[in-house]
This record gives structure tokens, sequence and C-alpha cells, in this order.
């Protein structure tokens, strides 16, 4: 808990009894302040979040009852004590229905009332005890993917850092040989860590709800800034991205995380599958109701009798030519990101020729009930 | 030359430490390494380095961005405000996942730049070598 003293307000229309209790109430090293009525009494309350108020229920407009369960509903953390003036249990078990802590019958003595604030300010260090449980738990749980995945990664991560290390020649000469035997391990841990990167996507996924954070999302921009990181990767293998100049609106509501790993997945797709010193061509169309992306390649295409089956999970075409480098979840992985957009994903491919990808986002999000 | 520059590396784990200080002193830079933000305070005034890698979940989440923010806005940190940080992490880049931050938490003042773990010796160097002039 932090270092400053406790701070009790006392909020009673009769000014002695709030010096009264100021007085107790200072000798036990907590700060004190005072309101003489309802109104004035929540005010003070939402300004100063008090660690305890003691409440009159017997105040002039704004009564005691009223207070308590304003305050109470908006800080249910702070512990309530009410002063009841005429004696009755069933005003006082009615403000603890109402959420009051305890309560203190009229006339009380100092030493009554100092009983009752040191168990107020107990009950207060458990309930904020509780909030930072809580507010610990809920972090974990919100990010519950996102540590397990850094858990799953940081092994093999260490594992491609080693294998970098003798590649570079950072632990000394190495023979060709062996280069060649390390090369190929590294490319299969980098495998593994993409495949355990696509398998906390998908799982993340369905565990997140997809209707989280909508806005809108200028489309055009995205895919610029998706082109940009692939460049380096598309340049590696000669390949020329292309984002064709669009009019109109580019913009749709969805989630902008998920969409980018949308075109993030087909346009890296179509780096990966194409053929040397070929091109990914990118377009953007608009229509009535929404947007069309396509993301075409020239590379080897996909056989038809394969295209139904694309966009499941872990499926990938087999190639005699190419060695197949990705994880075969990233199809499935996009079109689970359209679907949760209410949108559609299609393909036509010629085999050799290439293949095109068309997304189609509605303007609006449509909240899945 | 640059042999007095001196990297500081802040990451939780102990291999990739050693993995990554072999590839820095192949190219002739000093390396100090710490495991925690706490010792990572410690070895910035002990140290006084002029770079600074800087993991971004260890003892807790996001324990990372806190310090980068720290060091980068801190009185306390006032002599190493402007020292370059670059981030480290298995966190993803491309989808924009990388943090997910409360609100209150917004705000905070990030690295000079970010790297993907494992990382690659030439990218890691080139990276460096954007805010060391040799």
């Amino acid at each position: 808990m932090s270092e400053r003293k406790p701070l009790v307000l006392i909020i009673d229309d009769e000014e002695p009894i709030r010096n009264a209790c100021s007085f107790i109430v200072k000798g036990m090293n907590c700060d004190t302040a005072l309101a003489g009525d309802g109104e004035q009494g929540l005010k003070m309350i939402k300004e100063m979040k008090p660690d305890i108020s003691i409440i009159d229920l017997k105040l002039p407009q704004m009564d005691g009852f009223e207070v308590l369960e304003k305050s109470t509903a908006l800080f249910p953390n702070m512990v309530a004590i009410v002063i009841t003036g005429y004696a009755t249990v069933d005003h006082a078990v009615e403000a603890m229905k109402r959420g009051a802590f305890d309560f203190i019958p009229k006339p009380f003595t100092p030493e009554e009332l100092r009983v009752i604030i040191k168990r107020g300010l107990d009950r207060r260090s458990l309930l904020l005890e509780r909030e930072t449980l809580r507010r610990e738990k809920k972090l974990l749980e919100e990010n519950f993917i996102t540590i397990v995945s850094h858990q799953l990664k940081s092994p093999i991560a260490a594992i491609v850092q080693y294998f970098e290390v003798i590649l570079t020649g950072a632990a000394g000469e190495i023979s060709k040989e062996t280069l060649d035997i390390i090369t190929k391990a590294k490319i299969r841990a980098e495998s593994l860590l993409n495949m355990v990167n696509d398998w906390l996507d998908l799982s993340r996924m369905n565990h997140q709800q997809m209707g989280e954070d909508i806005k809108s999302v200028p489309l055009g921009k995205l895919l610029e800034k998706q082109v940009g990181f692939l460049e380096s990767l598309a340049g590696k293998e000669g390949i020329s991205l292309i984002l064709e100049p669009y009019t109109g609106s580019d913009v749709v509501q969805g989630n902008e995380t998920f969409l980018d790993q949308l075109f993030y997945n087909l346009i890296s797709n179509a780096i990966t599958y194409n053929k040397p010193h070929g091109s990914v061509t990118i377009s953007l169309k608009t229509e009535k109701d929404g947007v069309f992306v396509s993301v075409s390649d020239t590379g080897i295409g996909i056989p038809s009798e394969h295209l139904p089956l694309i966009f499941e999970q872990f499926y990938r075409v087999r190639h005699k030519t190419k060695k197949s480098k990705g994880t075969g979840l990233g199809l499935s992985i996009a079109k689970k990101i359209v679907d949760s957009h209410h949108g559609r994903i299609d393909v036509e491919s010629k085999e050799g020729k290439g293949s095109t990808f068309t997304v189609f986002l509605p303007k609006t999000f449509h909240k899945t009930t | 030359m640059k042999e007095n520059k001196k990297i500081l590396v802040i990451d939780d784990d102990p291999d990739f430490q050693e993995a990554v200080t072999s590839i820095l002193k192949s190219a002739d830079y000093e390396v100090v390494t710490a495991s925690n933000p706490e010792e990572g305070k410690e070895k910035i005034f002990s140290e006084k380095p002029n770079l600074i890698l800087l993991d971004i979940m260890m003892d807790s989440l996001f324990d990372g961005f806190s310090l980068c923010h720290t060091i980068k806005t801190s009185k306390e940190f006032k002599e190493f405000n402007d020292t370059p940080i670059i981030f480290v992490s298995a966190v993803k880049e491309q989808t924009g996942s990388r943090f997910q931050f409360d609100g209150d938490e917004e705000g905070m003042v990030g690295p000079d730049d970010y790297i993907d773990k494992p990382v690659k010796a030439d990218k890691l160097l080139v990276t460096i070598e954007k805010f060391i002039n040799k």
C-alpha cells in the first residue's frame, strides 16, 4: 500500500459530532475530511476517494442511504460506516444491505468509534489487496496467449541464436560441411518457430473475441505498411511488390491487428510461392458495400484439385518442384479473419501461371451475436 | 574504430545473452549484461553504455517497456535519456500485436528501434550502427 495516511471522510450535519469524530480519528494516525450534508459528502467522495466514509443516515436533502448507495456503487472498495441516530436495528440492517460495512448507533463513546474505525481499516486493506490480485489475474488472463507464446518461443529463439553465432564465425572457424549442416538445422528450427507463431495466432483467434477493438481501418495505408514490411523478403527473391493506385474510399470497419495479419499472410504467401524475379500485384477496388483487395502472384499456381482444400488447417499443396516452406496455417488463419469480418475470400489459380486471392470486406462490421 | 563503444544487453535468457555477446564481441564491441530490469538500471549507472539492447518480457509482462520509458523520461536517468534503446523480442512484429497495453499505459515512450528474436547477426550490427557512429 502507499505511504500516505488513510483518509477518513466524515459526513454529518451536526458540527460538534463532525469535529469530535475528526479529533478521534486523527488520533489514530489518519487524515480526515468533513462534509456537512449529503450532496457535499458525495462530491468529496468522488474527488478525494477516501479509504473510509462515516455517513450519518439522517442528513438534510440527500439522506445517508442515498449517499451510501451512490458512493458504494462508484467505489466498491471504499469502506462505509453509518451512524444511526435512532438506534433502530431496521435502519442498520437496511444500511448494511445497501453496502455499509458496519454501523455505529448514536450516542457512541470515542472507544467505540476507534474499534469500528480499526476494523474498517483492516477491511480496507483487505479490499485493496483483493483488488490488486484481481487486476493481476485479469492481466494474466488477457495476456495468457502472449505469455505462453513467450515461453514456447524463447527456447527455440535461443537455439536459432546459437546457430547464428556459429554461422557468422563468431565462435571460430568452421568447415564447409559443418556450415551446411548448421544451416539446415537452423532452417528447421526457424520453421518450428514459425509454426509456433502461426499456431498461437490461430488459438488467439479462437480465444479472443474477434469483434473487439473494431474501428475504421484505411486498407490502402494498411497495405502500404505490409508492403513495407515485406519488401526485404521480396527483395531477397528478386520479386517486385506492386501496390496499384486506387480511387474511392478504402475504409472498412474491422480489427486492425487481424486485418494486418490477413494481408501479411496473403502477401508473404504470394512472395514465398512465386517464381524468382516474379511479381506480386496488390489492387484495391471500392464497391458500394465494401472493399475488394486482390493479391496476385506470378508463381507456381495451385492445381485445381487442391483449390477447395487450401483454406483447411495444415493443408499444404505438395509440389514436386518446390519444397514447401509454409506451416500450412497461413491461409486458414486468413480465412478465419475474413469470416469473422463477414467477408469473403476467393482464389483463382492456374498451375504454372500464378494465383490471385481476392478478399471482400464489408464496410460495416456486423457483430456476431 | 569502435573500441570504446559499450553495449548493455538486458535480457533474462542467459543463452540469448551469451549468443548475442559473441556476435557483438566479434564486431569489436564491449559488452555488459544484465538479467533483469533492476540489474539493468544498476549497470546503466555503473557502466554508462553507448547503447542498450532490451528484452520486453522479463520478470513480468512488458517490464522492458516500463524500463525503456523510465530510462527515456525520468530525471533519475537524465544523463541517459538520449541513450539509444533497441528492443529485442520474440513478440511478433508484423502483426502489430506487439504490445497490448491498458489505457493508462498508453503514451509511454518507446524504443529507438526493434529487432525480432532470434536476431540475425547482420541485421543486429546494421541496426546498432545506425545509432553508434564508428
